[in-house]
This record gives C-alpha cells, structure tokens and sequence, in this order.
C-alpha cells in the first residue's frame, strides 16, 4: 500500500505524520513508527518519501496507477 | 464538542498559494491573520510539490500593450469563464511584480539568469508563461507568512461561514484529529480552498485520491460560500484534462514530445518533432482527443518523446521535478520507463467539477468581508498568487478601525453545525464517507455527464436528493478523520445538487455540457451563470460582464 515505512531506518520522528495532508498516518503514536491507517487515501505526490529524514519511505505505485507505454516507438 | 474562540482581522480558509499569498500580504499591512488549512500547508493545495509555468506579462519582453498580451492568452483554453476583462488587467498589472517577489523570497523564476518561456503557447506566437522551478514554493511561501506574524493553524477544517446581515463575520471549523470545533470571529474571510475533487469518479475508480488535484479538495469554500448566499457561476460546466494514462498528474506542457496515434501519426498539427520551446498544443486545445479518437478505433495516443535530444531529455525531467511530478519521474525510473526509448499513452481524464466563486478585480466576492482567490475563484498558479495578494490587501485595508459586530446572532447557526457534527459521530451504524461519495459519484457520472438532457437530469437530481437526505440522516464518523471526511462529501453533495439544477436551466449546448434536447449553442447565453441561495432556495440568472469572458 502506497507509503511504506523501513521499521530498520526510521527514527520515529513523526515528520511524515506531521506532513501528510490527507493524513494518511492517521492516529500514529507519538515516538512509535507511524501506522499507515488509510493508504488508499494517499495521493501520491511523494511529499514523506523526500521529506523523511532517515530515508525510510518509499511509495509504492497500486496496480491500477501504473503507467502504460509501448517498448518501441510509435509507428515502428 | 468542545468549542474554542480564535479572534482575526483575516481568516484564510486554505494554505494553498491564494490562501498563504493573502496571509503574506495581509500580515505584512499589519492585520491579525490566521490560515485555517485542513492538511498542513506545506504539502497543500495544487502547489503542494511544485508547478513549473507562470502566466506572467513582462513588459520588458512583450511591449507595453497588456491587452495584446491577454488577447493571446484568452485564445487558450480557460473554459467557461465570464468574469469581465478587469479581471485579467488586474492580474496581469501585478504577474511581475510577483514574480520579483518570489525570486526574492527563494523560488527561482529564472533559469539560467533569463526569463525562460516555454509551453502553454502556439508556435511563431506571444509567449504567455514563464518557466520556474516551484518544488519547494509552499516551503518558501509557509515561511513568509511565518515571518509576518501569520498564525497557520493546520488541520482544521472550515465548515460554514457565519453571516450577519450582508456581512460575513467569521466561520465555523473544527480540528480533523480530534473532537474540537473552533468558532472564528473574523472582520474578514479569505476562501482559498481550491477546486473540486471527488464530485465525479477518477480516472482508476478503485482508487478516489487518484486525481491531479489531489483528494482533499472537496468544493468547500464555494459550498460554505453558497450557503451563506454568495454568488456562484457556472458550476454545471465540467471540465476535463488530459494527461498520462492512470498516473492522474498535472503537467502537460512539461512533457516535450509529439502525440501520436498507433502508426506515429501527429493527432495535431501544431508541433511534427519535439519541441522544448512549446510542447505539444494540441493538449490544450481538444483535451478530448485521446478519448474521441479511442472512441473512434484509432487510439491508443502516445505522447512521444523518442525524438528527442539528450539535452532536451534532461531539460524536461528537470521541469517534471518542478512540476510537482517527482512520484511519476520516481515510477518511471522503478519501472524502466524511459521517454527517450518508450511512448507514454495519455489519456482524457473523466469529468471533474467546474464553477467558481464570483470574485471582481479587488478578489471581492457578492458579499461584504468576503473574498475569494485561487481555484476557488479564477485559477492557475500565476493568477492564483495574484488575486491572493489582492484579496489579502483589501481584506486588511482598514482592518484595525473596523468594529466587528461581534457574534451573539450567530449562536443558533453555531449549535446547529456542532449537532449535527456530533450526530454522525454518535450514531451506531449507517453508511460511511466512502459509500456515500461513491453513491454520489454513481449518480453524477450517469446522470450529469457530458451528455445529458432534461429527463435524465431530472431522474439524477431526485436520485441525488434521495441520497442527501439519507446521507443528513443516517451517514456515520467513527473517528474524527472521518467526520472530516463526511463534512466533504455533504459540501460535494450540495455543488453535485447545483450542477443539476444549472444543467437544467442551461438550455442549449456549449463545451461539455452537451444537450441532444437543445443540440445548438445559444450566443445569446454567452453570459455568467449565476446561481445563490436566497432564503435556502437556488436563485438562478444570467449576467453579462464587461469585456466578454
């Protein structure tokens, strides 16, 4: 589900928690590593990715996002 | 619900560009300021991670004439917008002197020590937007206002505006993470919340916050500014974008390529090889070509950027991380993705909600100490910190002399919004958010699309009243995320309302709106259709205004 948190990397800050506009890390914990209480709300603009401070987050894209493309040129 | 005061001279209802533009502005005139953003406003609004173009006139490059400058502009799509001419000599009186600002402050609006116009603009004419590298905008922006004394409360939400007589005194909200509601007395409200998202359904629909605006703008400034009988116009126009297939971003003069059909035939005329200087405009004028040629059995379309230099490659994804386009250069890169080897297919979104909030030149909307400004109003990045910067200056002009009437009246509005916030948390069961907005997606997709005629938006209008009524009834928040979210959905509901009963009144074809009953354009409604609430029943006219559109 979209943002995933390295239990190994993060820090606990609270950074993203703080960040997230949709709140996706709705009811975190203070001091604790943040729940990702509501993935589906994500918008996928990677704000926590490259704000988090130890690197602990990487997005990952749903399925139905994925983008489509053709592995030759058009008309080739 | 417990119940806290918070008193201003301004009250910005959003953090997005317009909202924190007239924090800045307002703030530094000497006004008590206070932004209420439901998120947090460095990661808010359009601007949330970047945009990388800026409608600017720039004497230096084109003449002394803005007029000529905003002829050329209005050939591009701005869709159905009848606001008067006043409106864009007043932005555009101010683009560079904005754009001075911002430099200042730490956005860069240069690239390499020049003004760098490219995209949004024909070949061989004006150039209208300059490029700039705005990823870390809301950064610099959150900064400003702080350094002026600007209070940003963030997560909290507006919910309605109070209304004395003809004067908006200040507005109800409450804190998304807890159960806290906040009552503002304000001498003057700001409604910068952005466009409308979630009214129709996404272009992936298992997943709702899909969408190049992001999922939390949900209307809420024009429906709190409907209630309280602001003007709103043309909220039954849909609008459309086109972008990369199911990855909804923003950015399409960002992308340097060629749209192309299966056989690498161009599906415009305006641009045969990549161009960095004006990307491909037939983006910009028929967003629908990627559906209507699909429809056609001539799709898929590919944006093909195969043709392009290496410098071009680099200069490009430079702009897509300045777009606020780094999730899509990230998934590329995980994917294998490369534009210089693999064309991308684009594809017309679905329908999203159009309309505005009426604001003049001076960002004054119908009602006193009331103004608008940004998407809510009259959009894109370069008008949106404009007309923020206007509405906070007049919003602050006089503010200290000003006596607020204070809120005794309001006592009974305030009750009845906490009652009401407080039912859907008690309630045991009944339909949540989620259910309730896709219900409401379902009926304005099938019945408020593109093509629509008087029995079908009949037959949608008393569907959609059944679900409101259910929905006031019987709609649950187990927490208080959700109460945030239902408070959305109902503002969505009330703007999906008004888009019936504006496409029924619109009787004639124009844009999206396509009536096989009324299958003609009528010029002589080539006017502002304006709609406000008068005594809780939708009051309905046209109106011209000086200039055209």
């Amino acid at each position: 589900m979209p943002p995933i948190i390295n239990p190994e990397l993060c820090s606990r800050c609270g950074m993203c928690v703080d960040l997230c506009t949709e709140d996706v890390f709705y009811g975190s914990e203070e001091g604790e590593i943040p729940n990702v209480t509501f993935p589906e709300e994500c918008v996928h603009f990677s704000g926590c990715v490259y704000e988090c401070p130890d690197e602990a987050i990487t997005l990952r894209i749903p399925l139905p996002m994925l983008l489509v493309y053709k592995s030759t040129p058009t008309g080739r | 619900m417990t119940e806290d005061v918070v008193e201003a001279d301004v009250l910005c209802v959003g953090g997005g560009i317009a909202g924190l533009m007239a924090a800045i502005r307002a703030g530094e005139m000497g006004a008590k300021v206070v932004v209420a953003e439901k998120g947090n406003a460095r990661y808010s609004g359009c601007g949330r991670s970047g945009n990388d173009h800026f409608e600017a006139y720039i004497p230096e490059v084109h003449g002394p004439e803005v007029d000529e400058f905003i002829d050329e502009l209005l050939k591009t799509a701005k869709g159905e917008i009848h606001l008067g001419r006043a409106i864009f000599q007043a932005q555009f009186a101010r683009t560079l002197s904005i754009v001075q600002l911002w430099d200042k402050w730490g956005i860069p609006m240069r690239y390499q020590g020049g003004w760098e116009f490219a995209g949004h603009s024909f070949p061989g004419r004006t150039m209208t937007h300059i490029k700039y590298e705005g990823r870390f905008q809301k950064e610099v922006l959150v900064r400003q206002a702080r350094d002026r004394g600007v209070e940003i409360l963030d997560r909290v939400m507006v919910v309605d505006l109070l209304r004395q007589g003809d004067r908006i005194v200040g507005a109800l909200g409450v804190h998304t993470r807890d159960e806290r509601a906040l009552v503002f007395k304000a001498k003057s409200v700001i409604l910068a919340t952005g466009k409308c998202s979630r009214l129709y359904p996404s272009l992936t629909p298992g997943w709702m916050f899909n969408d190049p605006h992001g999922g939390v703008q949900s209307g809420d400034g024009r429906a709190m500014a409907y209630r309280a009988g602001a003007e709103l116009q043309n909220v039954e126009m849909p609008q459309r974008h086109i972008g990369p297939k199911y990855f909804a971003k923003f950015g399409q003069a960002s992308w340097i390529g060629v749209l192309k059909d299966p056989e690498g035939k161009p599906a415009g005329t305006f641009v045969q090889k990549p161009d960095r200087k004006y990307g491909d405009m037939i983006l910009e004028v028929n967003k629908l070509v990627a559906e209507e040629q699909s429809l056609a059995g001539k799709g898929p379309l590919y944006m093909d950027c195969t043709d392009m230099s290496e410098e071009d490659h680099g200069y490009m994804m430079h702009w897509m991380e300045h777009e606020g386009n780094v999730s899509l250069v990230d998934h590329m890169r995980d994917e294998g993705i490369d534009p210089r080897k693999h064309p991308i297919e684009f594809a017309t979104y679905p329908l999203r909600a159009g309309g505005l909030v009426i604001a003049n030149e001076n960002a004054e909307t119908s009602l006193d100490g009331l103004y608008a400004a940004g998407d809510e109003s009259f959009g894109d990045i370069s008008a949106a910190a404009t007309f923020g910067w206007i509405a906070g200056e007049n919003a602050a002009f006089g503010a200290e002399t000003l006596q607020h009437p204070g809120l005794d009246s309001q006592a009974g509005r305030i009750k009845e919004a906490e009652t009401f916030m407080e039912d859907l948390r008690r309630r045991p069961q009944g339909p949540d958010w989620k259910e309730t907005n896709v219900a409401l997606q379902q009926v304005m997709n099938d019945y408020a699309g593109m093509v629509r005629n008087g029995a079908l938006l009949e037959q949608g209008l008393s569907h959609l009243r059944r679900i409101r009524e259910k929905a006031k009834d019987e709609l649950i928040a187990r927490n208080p995320h959700e109460l945030w979210r239902c408070l959305e959905v109902m503002n969505l509901i009330e703007l999906g309302e008004l888009v019936f009963l504006l496409a029924l009144d619109r009787k004639e074809t124009r844009g999206l709106h396509r009536r096989p009953d009324y299958p003609f354009t009528n010029p002589t409604l080539d006017k502002a259709h304006v709609v406000r609430s008068v005594e809780g029943a939708p009051h309905v006219e046209w109106r011209s205004y000086q200039g055209g559109r």
